[in-house]
């Protein structure tokens, strides 16, 4: 069964192993998602704050991480280590990688949000009373993070694409995959055509979740 | 029941406030007036600490505020816990309202005793509605306030002030931002308030109210205070020759 140049009982048949390939891709991102946004909320808060060694240490995390390639980070990590003895496994140095990434690009997102919320808001916030925590837990983050959502969505979906750079690490996702396929079956183009389809439904799939989450922030606002 | 003394404070080079100090008794409502620049605003921010003084020494109810006198006479910083403790005991309405707008009306309300005294909601949100109802809003416990005209939206941060049953309330220029036919509303439930015997000190722009309900009326300009006076003295026959030409060109 043919159609045009793409054979499609072929297709039917590598799918299987692309679409497990897709699985640890899916895998990668969501736990590089919830690391990356744990660090990136800690960063953001730390360049904000007024002791100003936390606010260095945050510039330079975010000035050094957004400054390297994420690739040459990942050769740091997965094949620069083990010099000083500290060996990963791939599947490890793959999220660490992927999330300290995503966490200098996510402080960021955060740093603006915070400091988009009208300052006469926190002044509320410590007029009533409330400790700088409080007032960030209860009165300027809740704001803030709708106004977050389009660009942590944006960032979401860079790093589902980035991910695609952990194959260099022995790590079998999408990509790799793809490659190991088209070494054992000299059919390049079927393959990566394969691949990239898969991850352009990931992606739809992603975007699609973060446009109903921002409806029902938007409805959780009263407006 | 508020002092301060010789009060100091600058942003970079520009002195906002140069040797401020003012006595506030229990139960009395200072008006402070004068043009825009001339410290009250800051001055205002500088009794609850949201902003930090330079100079000087300020009490509420004979606590200090940030900064504790050790008994050599030096000034230390506080600790943050009792910035936020006295800042508790602080009501603060701001110009601009700074209601939290992704929270209703009574969600506003209740906030404060909710999240510093740990207040149970069912208690804290009785109290809420109690306040609500005293500032004629008792309708609007479930809008947001993006939903409310800027006269009730102030309204509603008066009554989150007020959960907090603070010992006394400071105003800045809580009408400047209304329109004019939603000052009244405003100005009426801060009425009350002086008529229940809260100490306020108010920065306003409204010489009739400070004339209705100034206990005292204190006139500032270029960060010092120029003049301060009971409401009949200052507005018939203002000593100073800046407050006569002040109040000459503002009523």
């Amino acid at each position: 069964m043919k159609l045009g140049p793409i054979d499609i009982a072929f297709q039917l048949q590598i799918l299987p192993l692309l679409l497990k390939g897709a699985l640890l891709t899916i895998e990668l991102t969501v736990m590089a998602i919830f690391f990356g946004t744990i660090i990136g909320l800690i960063v953001a808060l730390m360049k904000i704050s007024r002791f100003k060694m936390l606010a260095a240490i945050g510039g330079i995390y975010t000035w050094a991480i957004r400054g390297i390639p994420l690739l040459v980070q990942l050769y740091i990590l997965y094949y620069g280590l083990p010099q000083l003895g500290i060996n990963l496994e791939p599947m490890p140095a793959a999220v660490i990688g992927l999330s300290i990434c995503g966490g200098a690009y996510i402080a960021e997102i955060f740093r603006a949000g915070i400091q988009s919320i009208d300052r006469g808001q926190m002044e509320a916030a410590l007029s009533l009373g409330m400790s700088y925590p409080q007032a960030m837990r209860r009165v300027i983050l809740p704001q803030a993070y709708r106004r977050l959502l389009p660009p942590m969505g944006n960032e979401f979906i860079t790093l589902l694409k980035d991910s695609s750079l952990v194959s260099i690490i022995a790590m079998t996702e999408l990509l790799r995959q793809g490659k190991l396929l088209s070494n054992s079956t000299f059919r390049s183009m079927e393959i990566f055509l394969m691949v990239a389809v898969i991850y352009l439904i990931l992606t739809t799939v992603f975007i699609y979740i973060i446009d109903k989450l921002e409806k029902r922030f938007a409805v959780a606002d009263g407006e | 029941m508020i002092t301060a003394e010789n009060v100091y404070k600058s942003f970079g080079k520009l002195e906002v406030l140069k040797d401020v100090s003012l006595n506030v008794k229990q139960g009395e409502v200072v008006v402070i007036i004068g043009p825009s620049g001339s410290g009250k605003s800051t001055f205002l921010r500088c009794l609850n600490y949201l902003e930090p003084i330079d100079k000087g020494y300020i009490t509420v109810d004979g606590q200090p505020v940030g900064k504790i006198k050790k008994p050599d006479g030096q000034l230390v910083d506080d600790s943050r816990k009792n910035i936020y403790r006295l800042r508790s005991q602080i009501g603060m309405v701001f110009q601009r309202f700074n209601l939290f707008p992704h929270q209703t009306a009574l969600g506003n309300v209740m906030e404060g005793p909710n999240t510093v005294f740990n207040t149970p909601c069912s208690e804290a949100k009785k109290r809420a509605e109690e306040l609500l109802a005293k500032v004629g809003l008792a309708d609007k416990a479930d809008t947001y306030p993006s939903q409310l005209s800027g006269g009730q939206q102030q309204r509603v941060a008066i009554a989150r002030a007020l959960a907090m049953q603070p010992k006394a309330m400071l105003f800045d220029e809580p009408t400047s931002a209304l329109d004019p036919e939603l000052v009244g509303e405003v100005l009426s439930v801060i009425k009350d308030l002086a008529r229940d015997g809260m100490t306020m000190v108010v920065v306003t722009h409204e010489m009739s109210f400070a004339r209705e309900v100034a206990d005292r009326v204190v006139f500032m300009d270029e960060g010092k205070i120029v003049e301060e006076a009971n409401p009949k003295l200052i507005f018939t026959n203002p000593k100073h020759p800046r407050t006569r030409e002040f109040l000459s060109k503002i009523l």
